[in-house]
């Protein structure tokens, strides 16, 4: 067994509980949500196509496989795209305003949605990110991605 | 199916901030002056399909009990924008088949005392909660809520792909804004100039605030029956030509394009198969034939998407298809002739079935399409209808 990588973990403080923010945690999504907190990005695998998919779902969209295996991720990938929050949605967020969400292409084929750390002018699609692990209140930990300064 | 049925009836509140009405209230104003334009009893009335229900509208079950309608065939669908030519479709299919006479379809809407949509405090947020993430993609813990966002994000990839200028974008509000000046019920109604959009404040960058539609309160009530039927009504028949559904898949992002990427998206080249497409063989129509089109615009980009999806331009090109006045009234292709959601106000397409309406009976005053004979919902996901009136036939 290959060693862990390792990822930043940063400590998020928050002026308002963000509990409810998080989706349940299920028998289903378990495995990620303890990678997580374990310092790994985890993602279901799809035996047939051997390709990682996200989000969870019970069976492989594409060839309609459902046996269940999880590989961990590199934690590296792109900026797919981008948006910048100028106004306040979720009162968990307000202090960060303005922020950015990038959707990310990882490195192994899926995109997540995840928040872009501090980053320091406007992104560009192809800039590489890597996963910052994000500590919050209540020992949930949730993925967030930094500009690693290259672009690809 | 071809002009099987048509709606014979239609009324509606308008649209504005009725703060004292309830959405049943609204409702019931809109039933009532639908009954009175088709010159019918309430109890004609014996199929409702509501589009959207509480909290935002009023459910199958209130509306029925409390306006004292009696149906055999009642449904009502999930409560986001996207249904709302599905309601129409539904109301067909049933009158085709037999299971109602006289389909009363509703759109209901008291949006203004919601709270933010995408907030915390707006209804829906179990919903961002989805573990696969909400209907716009919704990610709350990466700071994603709001459908504004979900619309940004497939912007700002679709302008990276085809390498085309966001601000192009500017045509479409503009456009829609000199429409709503010649709609007294629209919303929005000052002039807004180019300089004057791009020196509006970003909502959700690359999205600014006229790039996304506005809220309102109204409700509009359809009635849709075959069309020998119709032909008795008191008013002159809008004809359904030819339908096609919703698109779902994981190709399809909510506010994306098939090959776009975005969320799960494949990434391919798009094509579309324009009068190749169900809604077009049904109606015998091509995209050209197409006398007006009213677009799901909730926020500005769909507008580019709905076009190409459709085929009234090819993938990539409907930023340069919207300048020049193309999509405005005296253009080639007037689309959302009364302000559509940018400017007149969100309903939920609604106030657009009802300006289709207007325009096929020749009722739209100064924003009359000459000769309109054919009008077309469409959105980006790919569902619309195509309706004709007595000149179409």
């Amino acid at each position: 067994m290959s060693p862990a990588l390792s990822h930043p973990v940063f400590e998020r403080d928050f002026a308002v509980d963000p509990g409810d923010l998080l989706p349940a945690v299920t028998a289903e999504n378990t495995p990620f949500w303890d990678g997580l907190r374990d310092g790994r990005l985890l993602a279901q695998i799809c035996v047939s196509c051997d390709a990682p998919r996200f989000p969870i779902a019970p069976i492989c969209p594409r060839c309609g496989d459902d046996t269940v295996a999880w590989r961990e991720l590199s934690g590296r990938g792109t900026i797919f795209s981008w948006v910048r929050y100028h106004r306040s949605y979720l009162p968990e967020f307000a202090d960060l305003l303005p922020y950015v969400v990038a959707l990310v292409q990882l490195d192994e084929g899926p995109r997540m949605f995840a928040r872009l750390i501090d980053p320091p002018n406007d992104p560009a699609i192809g800039d590489a990110v890597s996963l910052i692990i994000e500590r919050w209140p209540g020992g949930r930990h949730v993925p967030a991605f930094a500009l690693t300064g290259e672009s690809r | 199916m071809r002009a099987a049925t048509a709606i014979c009836g239609a009324g509606t509140t308008g649209v504005g901030r009725f703060e004292a009405r309830t959405p049943i209230s609204l409702a019931s104003g809109a039933v009532s002056l639908a009954l009175a334009d088709a010159g019918l009893s309430r109890g004609s009335i014996d199929g409702l399909i509501v589009h959207i229900g509480s909290p935002r509208g009023a459910d199958y079950d209130e509306v029925a009990s409390q306006l004292g309608l009696r149906v055999r065939f009642a449904s009502q669908t999930w409560s986001h924008g996207r249904f709302g030519a599905t309601v129409l479709q539904h109301a067909a299919m049933a009158v085709s088949c037999g299971l109602a006479d006289y389909v009363l379809c509703l759109g209901a809407y008291k949006n203004s005392n919601l709270g933010l949509i995408g907030s915390k405090k707006s209804w829906g947020f179990e919903e961002s909660l989805r573990y696969a993430g909400g209907p716009h993609g919704e990610t709350p813990h990466a700071g994603f809520n709001g459908p504004v966002a979900a619309s940004g994000f497939a912007a700002r990839r679709y302008f990276h792909k085809y390498g085309q200028d966001p601000e192009k974008l500017a045509a479409i509000p503009v456009t829609f804004r000199q429409h709503a000046m010649l709609n007294p019920q629209a919303r929005q109604r000052k002039p807004m100039s180019v300089e004057q959009y791009l020196a509006a404040p970003y909502i959700v960058e690359p999205l600014r605030l006229p790039d996304c539609s506005s809220v309102v309160d109204g409700a509009v009530a359809l009635i849709v029956t075959s069309a020998e039927r119709a032909r008795t009504s008191r008013a002159s028949p809008t004809y359904i030509l030819g339908m096609q559904g919703v698109h779902a898949g994981p190709d399809e992002f909510i506010f994306g394009q098939p090959g776009l990427g975005v969320a799960q998206e494949s990434v391919f080249d798009y094509a579309s198969s324009g009068e190749g497409q169900d809604v077009y063989r049904m109606a015998g129509l091509k995209p050209a034939d197409i006398d007006l089109l009213q677009i799901y615009d909730a926020f500005s980009p769909l507008v580019l998407l709905t076009l190409e999806r459709f085929g009234f331009c090819k993938p990539g090109e409907a930023a340069d298809y919207v300048q020049h006045g193309r999509i405005g009234l005296g253009g080639d292709l007037p689309v959302n002739t009364s302000g559509g959601m940018l400017s007149e106000g969100h309903l939920n397409g609604w106030s657009q079935m009802m300006e289709i309406v207007r325009q096929l009976r020749g009722e739209a005053g100064e924003r009359q399409v000459a000769a309109a004979r054919t009008a077309q919902w469409g959105t980006a996901l790919g569902d619309s209808i195509i309706f004709g009136n007595e000149d179409t036939l």
